[in-house]
């Protein structure tokens, strides 16, 4: 397996996670705390403007620039390895990073505008980051330390029913550097298994898009919400009661839509959304209002969640 | 009913696509054996009149006219072909590819029109914020949804996150600068003006 740093790390902030689930940011930081990971915040870091670029009206010019100053801050701090919340920045991220690399031509117009612009500051040098060293998501860095999560469990969550969702920019985008499987993806599965769980495993559109489709959601509902259906009737049909994701943009999809699409179904969806460190974090023990951030949810975890047992030690 | 236009060396509409930038498949267009192994696991082309199969065989056909195909505006972006193609083509990656084309052609800015809020958000906050124009129809689809929006201060307070939601002010000016040498300020008003005059 490639080599997974735990220290020199800049937590990438998520603009989904900050305003659609904070509570992601805040049981990234308990769990990573829990487990001697060595990262830091920085205000200076600027979305990684994947929304846009995926709706198609960022240019790939633009957010390379914008992802070489998001590097240059990186490097400042001597936090070289970006760790990212959402799939997007961490499929956005990864490609800034080959094309500055790879594209001469590229990174000099980039260079070149920064230096005539006062902005030299700014410039990215050939191979100052690499994709495969530099790059991650925080399921990689959950993965580094699987072996370390069991002796941190405090709560008993394996009589629930659990499905993984695996976000298509983690997984397909730069499936060369996947961990865990691109056809058949199982780290999220892992790592639950780690917190003393069983997942179910495979089922049907396992590894199916989430149906948010960037624009789709907003401009073409039907062809979105009729994707998201499929999926939502697999994990209906396995009765399950906690789906765990790994990207809030698939998170929004199935946890703030889920009721719009049970009505479309005629089906009564029951389960809750998490995101995988959601998911750890309130294993760990995290205090649901003050770390899991339960008050952002569509569907209520409390509505699955009722009690917690501690582990039998 | 659309006329098709063939180009004298069709090849030149794939080469255009192998040189840009965004391409990641050096030459892969070009291996397309028309398995349709995109199209088989493709979401869109599940829910809609979408071909992932035969975009490829216009653009190998040198059919510019696939710009203007509103069919290509319904891919995920979800990279299942990228994934999946046996011979290292990616047809996520060239319609991304063609609707740049497109955007570079002056086609396809009512598709962009909605989502400026993107753009804007970049310059007020340095944020990719959900464009304001699509909370109406969030708040009617999610229930509890604006309530929660109104109480983010709080429940972000709660969480004791720091920083703090909005970047410095000379984080915003510095973001605002890369974006106007880049022409990408330039583009967003070209599209805003070519819209708010129809």
């Amino acid at each position: 397996m490639k080599e997974i740093p735990d220290k020199n790390i800049l937590l990438f902030r998520s603009c989904l996670v900050s305003v659609e689930y904070p509570g992601v940011e805040a049981s990234t930081k308990f769990v990573f705390d829990k487990l001697g990971v060595d990262y830091a915040i920085s205000e200076k870091q600027t979305c990684c403007t994947g929304l846009g670029h995926y709706s198609d009206v960022f240019d790939q010019l633009s957010t390379s620039a914008i992802g070489a100053r998001n590097f240059r801050i990186a490097k400042d701090l001597d936090r070289p390895n970006l760790v990212m919340m959402c799939a997007t920045c961490y499929a956005i991220n990864k490609k800034s990073v080959k094309l500055l690399n790879n594209k001469d031509e590229l990174r000099e117009k980039i260079n070149n505008l920064f230096d005539e612009n006062g902005l030299g500051h700014l410039k990215y040098e050939k191979d100052e980051l690499k994709p495969t060293e530099n790059i991650f998501h925080v399921v990689d860095i959950l993965y580094n330390k699987i072996d370390e999560i069991p002796d941190k469990i405090k709560y008993d969550l394996s009589d629930y029913t659990i499905a993984t969702h695996h976000g298509c920019h983690y997984c397909k985008v730069h499936y060369e550097d996947t961990v865990g499987g691109v056809r058949d993806p199982h780290i999220l599965d892992d790592i639950i298994g780690a917190c003393g769980c069983e997942t179910i495993g495979w089922y049907d559109h396992k590894r199916a898009t989430c149906g948010t489709g960037f624009r789709q959601r907003y401009s073409n509902p039907e062809l979105s919400f009729s994707a998201t259906a499929d999926k939502m009737n697999a994990i209906c049909d396995e009765d399950v009661d906690i789906m765990v994701h790994l990207c809030p943009n698939c998170h929004i999809q199935f946890d703030r839509y889920q009721h719009l699409i049970a009505d479309r179904e005629k089906r009564k969806f029951r389960a809750i959304h998490l995101n995988i460190a959601q998911f750890v974090a309130l294993a760990m023990g995290g205090d649901l209002d003050k770390v899991i951030g339960a008050k952002a949810h569509t569907v209520p975890i409390d509505s699955v969640i009722k009690d917690l047992k501690e582990v039998e030690k | 009913m659309t006329t098709q236009k063939i180009t004298d060396s069709p090849i030149d509409f794939a080469e255009d696509i192998i040189l840009d930038v965004k391409n990641s498949k050096e030459d892969g267009v070009l291996k397309c054996v028309q398995c349709g192994m995109c199209t088989s696991t493709c979401p869109a082309a599940r829910h809609s009149d979408y071909n992932p199969r035969d975009i490829i065989e216009r653009v190998l056909e040198g059919d510019m006219t696939i710009m203007e195909d509103d069919n290509i505006w319904n891919c995920f972006y979800c990279y299942t072909c990228h994934s999946v193609c046996p011979v290292g083509n990616s047809v996520c990656e060239v319609n991304q590819i063609l609707k740049q084309f497109a955007i570079n052609n002056g086609i396809g800015y009512d598709k962009l029109y909605e989502y400026m809020g993107f753009a804007d958000s970049y310059f007020t906050a340095a944020i990719g914020a959900i464009p304001e124009i699509f909370f109406e129809d969030i708040r009617r689809d999610v229930p509890g949804w604006w309530e929660f929006r109104q109480n983010l201060g709080d429940i972000r307070d709660e969480l004791e996150l720091n920083p703090p939601l909005m970047p410095p002010e000379e984080v915003i000016d510095e973001v605002s600068t890369i974006l106007t040498i880049t022409g990408f300020k330039d583009r967003i008003e070209k599209i805003r003006q070519s819209q708010e005059e129809e």
